[in-house]
């Protein structure tokens, strides 16, 4: 074998064309992994809503809250189905929220966006225990009161502690706190009481969707055949995690369809930037490779080695690239998701899976782009080499 | 020979490294171009669309409705606000196609006797509007949707709601073109009378409400004080209105998007980095490689500012071969492809092509990187001593 110090000192003495490539490299690594962790974060934030033992009813057709409506009456019935968790107290958890969305001002002024209000009951507060509420307190029910999710406040005109927020025509809400609710996509919402906000926008007497806890996951069956069975109701019951991944669905599939096709451009680009600095490498080095074969090297040893220069090129641009991405992490990512037209923001999440799939494609970078001008230093005649 | 025609020719001295070079600024230069078309026809739906027309919506959020009462007033208008030419009131419906529904596109329920009338840039054949009008179910489709589905007139169609459940019949008695850029071709609109109707017997608090209304004004000049005019007259009510152009709506949807533009303009700076290294990289080695030969031509007399020129004029012309080469590529690849997505993503791109400023932009930006890319080489080589650089080997 020829000694790996061979390969690191040839990439160090020609320090301005390793960099470039390594550069090239680096980037397309950087441009996959940024939009890998933007989809994970979008899964992980929708998904986190979501718990494997409840279940989300809506109306028969409708694929999101919004769109959904239920009548108060109907939310006993959901409550008395079987296999529905009861409380310490004995009466089943089951909530129904009212869901809509208002329209709102950019704090920067450059546009406006649309954020979901969620009108929950104290009960609907209770049922989900990973919220905590960081700053002021919890509306007090039956008031115009609300609470603005952590991800959201201060980003929208009015949505920060004291801000007064214009449901609609003299129903103003105010914000008296502001909540964490484990990262998920509650945390970009404003809450506030059920029969306010349900006044506020026409709903009074209906919730948009009815959430249960089921006793275990596998309860999920028998509730939703129960839930189903009653035509008259004309409900539709889903695990509330499914329910979640759908709503994501359509977001992350098109981030992740544009960073891949962009990746895969990318990356032709930088295995031509690599190609043409390992064929360099190989025409500048004809003589030492002469000299290499006629001190009994294999052609397969200086394959190999030239080979493997290349990749640890491209692995050098590759960890420059994921360090890059890796301080992503702290930029938080705002944007509209297709499901509900509502804003929803996330952050880049980096997984080991994304980073090793992010190195390895810089790697293939280095295989592909060194194959050929390797085969070629492989071919190189001892005697003429030499020769010059 | 001239000094121009040296350079170029040294281009091809080593003919692999030029053909890849060129290869690697095209392949960055499609990449480029496609990132420029997708965000032209992202934003170029906005700008495309009607200053003259007015939507008019709920305050609070256009997924709230309004009720119909509303237009009766809004029509009532013409002449009491001066510039409303026509208007008409329409309701977002959110079907689905009962077997792809993956696929989307908008149904709307409409007004028969005055969509048409302020959709002026869509064209329906008199005989196929005039039989819409009559069929309480007759829908009638942008061509688009008719080649996504298949669907031809006199077709019976069921769809699937979202908003408004159950199995909706309709028979397809129109097909209607576009007349502007900006117009989705792949709209169902039917009845709303159909829709209100069934809302009566079905969810009696449904019925009679609209979504929007949609006023077209007679000058776009006006457009601003005709949309104070018809908010001001509704201001007292229980629900209030936002009127807006339709230009203004879309901008302030493609807003909701600010992040995702924003990201595709970045990696569009990001490929034109990739160019350059690829584009420095080459040039610094042939410049080292050439080494010697400089100093023969230093030797002779030339000056340095004549190196320097050599190494300049042989990027530019490696930049601007890239160029054309992409842009050669650029045209089949994303026009064709571009008539895809028309024809199935309709709703989102209505119109995909490379506008002819992105191409002369990209085909100037790869000169111009090319030439940066060879400063410092260009530099370097025009300072060197006759000696040394006759010394220096490889």
């Amino acid at each position: 074998m020829i000694p790996i110090s061979y390969n690191l000192r040839n990439l160090a003495v020609r320090r301005t064309t390793t960099l470039a490539t390594a550069l090239g490299v680096g980037l397309v690594v950087f441009v996959l992994a940024a939009s890998l962790m933007l989809t994970e974060g979008l899964r992980r934030t929708l998904s986190l809503s979501g718990h494997d033992d409840a279940a989300i009813v809506m109306r028969k057709g409708s694929d999101n809250e919004l769109s959904s409506t239920i009548a108060d009456a109907q939310v006993g019935q959901i409550a008395s189905a079987p296999r529905v968790k009861k409380g310490a107290d004995g009466r089943p958890l089951a909530v129904g929220d009212v869901v809509a969305v208002i329209f709102v001002d950019l704090v920067n002024g450059s546009g406006k966006t649309n954020l979901v209000v969620r009108g929950v009951t104290s009960d609907g507060i209770a049922f989900r225990p990973e919220l905590k509420v960081v700053e002021g307190t919890l509306p007090r029910p039956g008031t115009g009161e609300v609470m603005v999710g952590r991800k959201i406040e201060g980003r929208f005109n009015a949505v920060q502690l004291g801000g007064e927020i214009e449901l609609r025509k003299n129903r103003m809400a105010k914000v008296v706190g502001v909540f964490e609710a484990a990262g998920s996509s509650y945390e970009s919402e404003i809450w506030g009481d059920k029969d306010y906000v349900g006044q506020a926008f026409g709903r009074e007497g209906m919730v948009s969707a009815v959430r249960v806890q089921l006793d275990s996951p596998g309860g999920f069956d028998e509730f939703a055949l129960a839930v189903e069975q009653d035509k008259r109701l004309g409900l539709d019951a889903i695990p509330e995690r499914e329910f979640y991944e759908k709503a994501s669905e359509n977001t992350s599939v098109f981030i992740s369809a544009m960073g891949i096709i962009i990746a895969v451009f990318f990356s032709i680009g930088a295995m031509i930037g690599a190609m043409i600095t390992m064929y360099g490498t190989v025409a500048n080095r004809r003589s030492e490779i002469g000299v290499l074969r006629a001190l009994g090297f294999s052609r397969t040893v200086i394959l190999v080695s030239f080979l493997f220069e290349s990749v640890l090129l491209s692995l050098l641009g590759g960890l420059l690239g994921i360090g890059a991405a890796l301080g992503l992490g702290m930029v938080e990512f705002s944007m509209m998701n297709f499901q509900t037209f509502s804003e929803i923001v996330f952050t880049f999440q980096p997984t080991p899976d994304i980073l090793v799939t992010a190195l390895v494609f810089g790697g293939m970078m280095g295989v592909l782009g060194g194959l050929l001008p390797a085969i070629r230093a492989a071919r190189t005649a001892p005697i003429e080499a030499m020769r010059g | 020979m001239t000094l121009v025609g040296l350079s170029i020719k040294n281009v091809s001295r080593n003919r692999l490294r030029a053909v890849l070079t060129v290869f690697g600024v095209a392949i960055a230069l499609l990449a480029f171009v496609f990132i420029r078309t997708t965000l032209d026809a992202w934003t170029g739906g906005a700008e495309h669309a009607a200053q003259d027309r007015l939507g008019t919506m709920h305050k609070v959020t256009f997924t709230m409705d309004l009720p119909r009462t509303y237009f009766d007033e809004l029509d009532g208008t013409r002449g009491s606000v001066p510039g409303v030419k026509a208007a008409t009131y329409q309701s977002w419906f959110g079907a689905k196609h009962p077997v792809r529904e993956q696929e989307f596109f908008a149904t709307i329920a409409v007004d028969t006797d005055t969509f048409f009338q302020v959709y002026e840039d869509m064209e329906v054949p008199a005989e196929q509007l005039a039989a819409w009008k009559e069929d309480r179910q007759g829908a009638i489709i942008g061509e688009a949707l008719a080649k996504q589905f298949g669907w031809s007139v006199g077709d019976d169609v069921t769809l699937v709601g979202t908003i408004y459940p159950g199995d909706w019949k309709f028979t397809i008695e129109g097909i209607y073109t576009a007349k502007r850029r900006a117009v989705d071709k792949s709209q169902f609109l039917f009845h709303w009378k159909y829709l209100n109707e069934s809302m009566k017997e079905q969810a009696p608090a449904r019925a009679e409400r609209i979504g929007w209304m949609t006023t077209l004004i007679e000058g776009s000049a006006r457009g601003a004080e005709v949309a104070q005019a018809i908010d001001a007259r509704f201001e007292e009510r229980d629900i209030q209105t936002r009127t807006m152009s339709e230009r203004a709506l879309n901008m302030e949807f493609l807003g909701s998007f600010g992040a995702i533009l924003t990201a595709l303009d970045v990696v569009s700076g990001v490929i034109l980095v990739i160019m350059m290294l690829i584009l420095g990289n080459t040039i610094a080695m042939s410049v080292r490689e050439r080494t010697n030969e400089y100093g023969v031509l230093l030797a002779l007399g030339f000056r340095p500012k004549h190196i320097a020129l050599f190494v300049m004029g042989e990027g530019i012309a490696v930049g601007l071969l890239g160029g054309l080469v992409g842009l050669a590529l650029a045209y089949p690849f994303i026009n064709g492809m571009g008539r895809w997505i028309e024809d199935n993503m309709g709703s989102f791109f209505p119109y995909f092509q490379i506008p002819p400023h992105v191409a002369i932009t990209s085909l100037a930006l790869a000169m111009l990187l090319a030439g940066l890319a060879a400063v410092i080489p260009a530099y370097r080589a025009s300072r060197l001593d006759v000696i040394d650089a006759l010394r220096r080997i490889g």
